[in-house]
């Protein structure tokens, strides 16, 4: 892996936290939406991260050393423990919906509740906060990546 | 002593293979801070590279360990964001000076070439 992939590394990040924020985006959308598709009324979605090992990135630092000289040709190995983040799956909450008494609504039960989803609108803003700011993090870290190459081009000069 | 292949050039270029590998390490923990159990991950710089000066005949292989002593979350997660943001700030200055320095090798011996003209 040269610093190309640790671009890449920051670049999974960017997509699963764009991800996480496009679940929050589309719960708070959907806070009092009583009819979908599958029946019933919207259930919030919740985005799991899981570790992974880039694929198609060997598991290898390029070395600067065959640049140099012999003695560092062996370049750096063992780097497997490097690697990025994908968002493994999208899971429903399983929490109930809460009931509404709302008589003249449509989708109103024999009683006259309507079942509406269970979203907290304050936990979704701040779920959207952490997403902003893990996405800042790793967008300074592209940044550092992509100075890096700049000063190795630099070099050359 | 070989002009291209100096030793100083070699510690540079080690330098410069330590820092993008600690870089990748730094990216890696700043990708995963929301990902459950994940564990902070970080190569011991001066350890690596001192190896390197003193061996310079083997290969230099950092090798990456689990960092101690940073607070858990709840979730088994331990990524400092803060720890992580300044390393990278280090992790980039050090690339830069080691860059810096094989430039002023590297002209070192061009001015001795054009010298001799």
């Amino acid at each position: 892996m040269n610093l190309f992939g640790v671009m890449e590394i920051a670049g999974s990040a960017l997509g699963a936290e764009r991800l996480r924020a496009e679940v929050v985006a589309s719960n708070m959308a959907n806070l009092e939406t009583t009819r979908t598709a599958d029946g019933g009324p919207y259930r919030r979605r919740l985005t799991v991260f899981q570790a992974q090992n880039m694929p198609g990135l060997p598991l290898q630092v390029a070395s600067f050393g065959p640049a140099f000289g012999p003695a560092l040709g062996q370049g750096i190995g063992r780097t497997g423990q490097a690697g990025g983040v994908r968002i493994q799956r999208v899971v429903t909450d399983t929490a109930p919906p809460f009931l509404r008494y709302q008589p003249g609504h449509p989708d109103a039960d024999a009683k006259g509740y309507v079942a509406y989803p269970s979203i907290n609108p304050v936990e979704e803003m701040t779920d959207l906060m952490g997403a902003v700011r893990a996405y800042e993090l790793n967008a300074s870290s592209v940044q550092a990546a992509k100075q890096m190459i700049q000063q190795s081009i630099d070099i050359l000069r | 002593m070989p002009l291209i292949d100096s030793a100083a050039l070699r510690l540079l270029g080690a330098s410069l293979d330590v820092n993008a590998y600690r870089q990748a390490l730094i990216s890696s923990n700043m990708a995963n801070i929301d990902t459950p159990g994940y564990r902070t991950r970080d190569v011991d710089f001066h350890k690596t590279l001192t190896n390197a000066v003193n061996d310079a005949e083997s290969s230099l292989s950092p090798v990456a360990h689990k960092v101690h002593g940073l607070i858990e979350r709840p979730d088994g997660n331990n990524v400092n964001a803060d720890r992580e943001a300044l390393l990278l700030a280090h992790t980039q200055l050090r690339f830069r000076l080691s860059a810096q320095l094989v430039k002023g090798e590297f002209r070192k011996i061009l001015s001795a070439i054009n010298e001799g003209k």
